[in-house]
């Protein structure tokens, strides 16, 4: 196998260095039983009929948190520079381009045009 | 934009010596199989995809053969009507996903992006190994879903026949789809960071070549897009599977659902096929005609306003599945905007070729190829973006027509400008000039042959997909088969004079075409880490500096080995180009 020609021994951490910011494994830990209880809220309230029609709304929002501790925690965006967070706002707003097209589409498709 | 007249040459650093041959380089330093196995070198991994993709064309070519031999006859020449519903399936999941989508990135950019911007390697070389693991774990359940018996939905799989109806292998096919897409996002963020995070030093933005813009733009819509076709495939598996109603109407579901995340990353994924030829084409053609690129920027920016646009416009593909009429009044509105940076282009590439010294080596041929057939292709793409045209053309051949004018004329011909243009390179050989030449001409006019009578049969309202056709089509469909079979012989012939140059072609020097960039001044084929360890690159100036005739290290064009041998694509005599500075008066501009 050919050795990694990138491997840069010795190198004092940095800025960027994500390794000499990793969290402390109880974090991690509580971190990702935090998201496994999410994940149960979710899958209560599928059965529960607690809050009705709006449902969905409270799984997604709890879905968006489930995914923002994975983000921040897990993807290490706690410890990111500013281009690394704004690449994960860009993400964001990626997706907003999804949803708001997504949208005009099915918000106005009863209209007939008179 | 800035114009200077050089007929007056300033004084420059004289070319520099013929790099010794590398020895060893990364083609001879381990012959082991295990070796190319657990490489981790970009060029080896490179060379790793240019063969698994050879061989996922070569098959999507058998499939496309079967359906155009099918099409002879109005009630079908060879096979059952739904032996070729799996054909022209299979034909499209192949060439998307498994030879389309990673052509140029993963085979091209894997090889040549560290090397253009002055680096080792690329970022991440164990992920870079692991994404050609990871595509071809995607393209062995493909392989299994058409050894199985094939896929009948056609590539789009479109619920709720894929998730109800279809008895066919939809499950591994979906997954394989699945699977493939990491290796695609593996690709682009590895492009992505190497570009940001390992250019030379004096590689700014500005002196970036095209070639390494447009990937980047490439890389910007795998890493965004690819993730939504990942999820819209778990969701159709899951429908097929389990029965929970996402998609099919019958169990709550909504198919238009699917086809706004299918087009959402498949509508980008067409500039993830054609970028990346663009970007080949800015190279090969500031090359061979010893200009420098006309509108550097625009040619640039106009990577990145495709890949971003590109994202915009995807639902017109659904003016006639039943969306909003307001919101197809918005999206054809937007499918128009594309046309503008894609325009840029085309007008900065023949600005280029403004009053240059041109010539017509293969690489050229097949560039030149790109530009005609991708204006075309453009085009009928504003047709079918207009709302009215589109309800009348929907469906029809003239969309297929239109988009193998983008994807076969455009992408295909980028790919092999960009193989021919740096197989030197890549192999340390030079290949027959003469059947280059050649093989380009016969792709040409077998392309014409093959998608112009299909303009005309769209047009006249005979649908795609269908097995039968009345036989007022019957002339259309001999014709473009019989231009099949000439492009079909056009794509064969590279295969032979490829392989016969690696055993019998001549040596090539390292810097064959008297390009400019930094891929050129190590020897070829290139050792391990791309460059000198003790030479590393230290860019001075801008990637297309023809006029002055200085590469990017800031050094004079060697005047090219002159071999004199008529079955040279170096060979610098005749008709061929003048190496070096161009030796006219030359505009400067951009």
């Amino acid at each position: 196998m050919s050795s990694d020609p990138n491997q840069t021994p010795a190198t004092p951490p940095g800025h960027n260095d994500v390794l000499g910011h990793v969290d402390s494994p109880p974090t991690l830990i509580m971190v990702w039983v935090a998201v496994l209880a999410l994940f149960g809220l979710t899958v209560a309230l599928s059965s529960s009929g607690m809050f009705g029609k709006y449902t969905l709304f409270v799984q997604l929002a709890i879905g968006t948190v489930q995914a923002g501790l994975v983000a921040y925690h897990f993807m290490h965006l706690r410890h990111g520079d500013r281009v690394v967070v704004l690449t994960a706002l860009a993400s964001i707003f990626w997706m907003g381009i999804l949803f708001v097209l997504f949208m005009s589409d099915y918000m106005s498709r009863s209209r007939v045009m008179g | 934009m800035t114009t200077a007249v050089t007929s007056v040459m300033p004084k420059i650093a004289p070319p520099p010596p013929e790099p010794a041959p590398a020895e060893p380089n990364y083609l001879n330093i381990n012959y082991s199989l295990w070796s190319w196995l657990t490489t981790v070198d970009h060029k080896r991994i490179g060379i790793l995809y240019l063969v698994s993709i050879t061989v996922f064309f070569l098959a999507g070519g058998i499939a496309a053969g079967i359906v155009r031999l099918n099409l002879l006859a109005p009630d079908g020449a060879i096979v059952s009507e739904d032996a070729y519903n799996r054909a022209f399936t299979a034909h499209g999941v192949l060439m998307l996903f498994f030879f389309l989508i990673p052509a140029v990135p993963a085979v091209l950019g894997n090889f040549l992006i560290p090397m253009m911007i002055g680096a080792k390697d690329l970022a991440f070389p164990k992920l870079n190994l692991a994404s050609w693991y990871v595509f071809l774990v995607g393209a062995m359940f493909g392989v299994w879903a058409i050894l199985a018996g094939g896929i009948d939905t056609g590539w789009t799989l479109y619920p709720p026949y894929s998730s109800r109806s279809s008895t066919s292998n939809v499950v591994p096919g979906v997954f394989g789809v699945f699977i493939s897409g990491f290796s695609s996002i593996m690709t682009g963020l590895n492009i992505m960071v190497t570009v940001h995070k390992m250019r030379a030093p004096g590689m700014t933005w500005g002196r970036l070549p095209l070639f390494v813009w447009s990937l980047y733009a490439t890389s910007l819509i795998q890493l965004l897009g690819t993730p939504v076709i990942a999820i819209t495939t778990v969701l159709l598996m899951v429908e097929r599977v389990a029965g929970i109603g996402i998609f099919d109407p019958l169990i709550g579901g909504d198919p238009v659902l699917f086809q706004h995340l299918f087009w959402f990353y498949s509508h980008p994924a067409v500039y993830i096929m054609i970028l990346p030829g663009m970007g080949v084409v800015s190279e090969v053609l500031t090359c061979f005609s010893r200009k420098n690129i006309f509108g550097y920027h625009a040619v640039a920016w106009s990577s990145m306003g495709i890949a971003v646009v590109g994202f915009m416009l995807w639902a017109h593909h659904m003016f006639v599945a039943g969306i909003s009429f307001y919101s197809a009044l918005l999206f054809s509105f937007l499918s128009m905007l594309v046309a503008v940076p894609s325009a840029i282009k085309v007008f900065n590439w023949t600005g280029t070729l403004y009053k240059g010294s041109i010539t017509f080596q293969a690489p050229m041929l097949f560039a030149l190829g790109f530009v005609v057939l991708f204006v075309i292709g453009g085009l009928t793409g504003l047709f079918l973006a207009t709302l009215g045209t589109d309800i009348h053309l929907h469906d029809t051949y003239f969309v297929v027509a239109h988009f193998h004018f983008v994807m076969v004329g455009g992408m295909v011909l980028g790919y092999m400008a960009g193989l021919h243009f740096w197989w030197p390179k890549m192999t340390g050989r030079m290949y027959s000039d003469w059947w280059s030449r050649v093989a380009a001409a016969i792709i040409i006019v077998g392309f014409f042959l093959t998608f112009v009578p299909q303009f005309v049969m769209g047009y006249h309202g005979m649908p795609r997909r269908y097995p039968n056709y009345p036989q007022e089509f019957h002339v259309y469909n001999v014709m473009s088969t019989a231009g099949a079979s000439i492009l079909g012989l056009g794509y064969l012939l590279p295969v032979f004079y490829l392989t016969l140059s690696l055993f019998f072609g001549k040596k090539a020097t390292g810097n064959p075409w008297s390009a400019t960039g930094l891929e050129w001044q190590s020897p070829s084929p290139p050792p391990l880490f791309n460059f000198d360890e003790a030479h590393m690159p230290v860019v001075v100036c801008g990637p297309y500096e023809y006029a002055l005739g200085i590469d990017q290290m800031g050094r004079g064009l060697p005047e090219g080995p002159g071999l004199g041998s008529a079955n040279d694509p170096s060979d610098k005599h005749g008709e061929s180009a003048a190496p070096g500075p161009m030796n006219k008066e030359t505009h400067v501009v951009g």
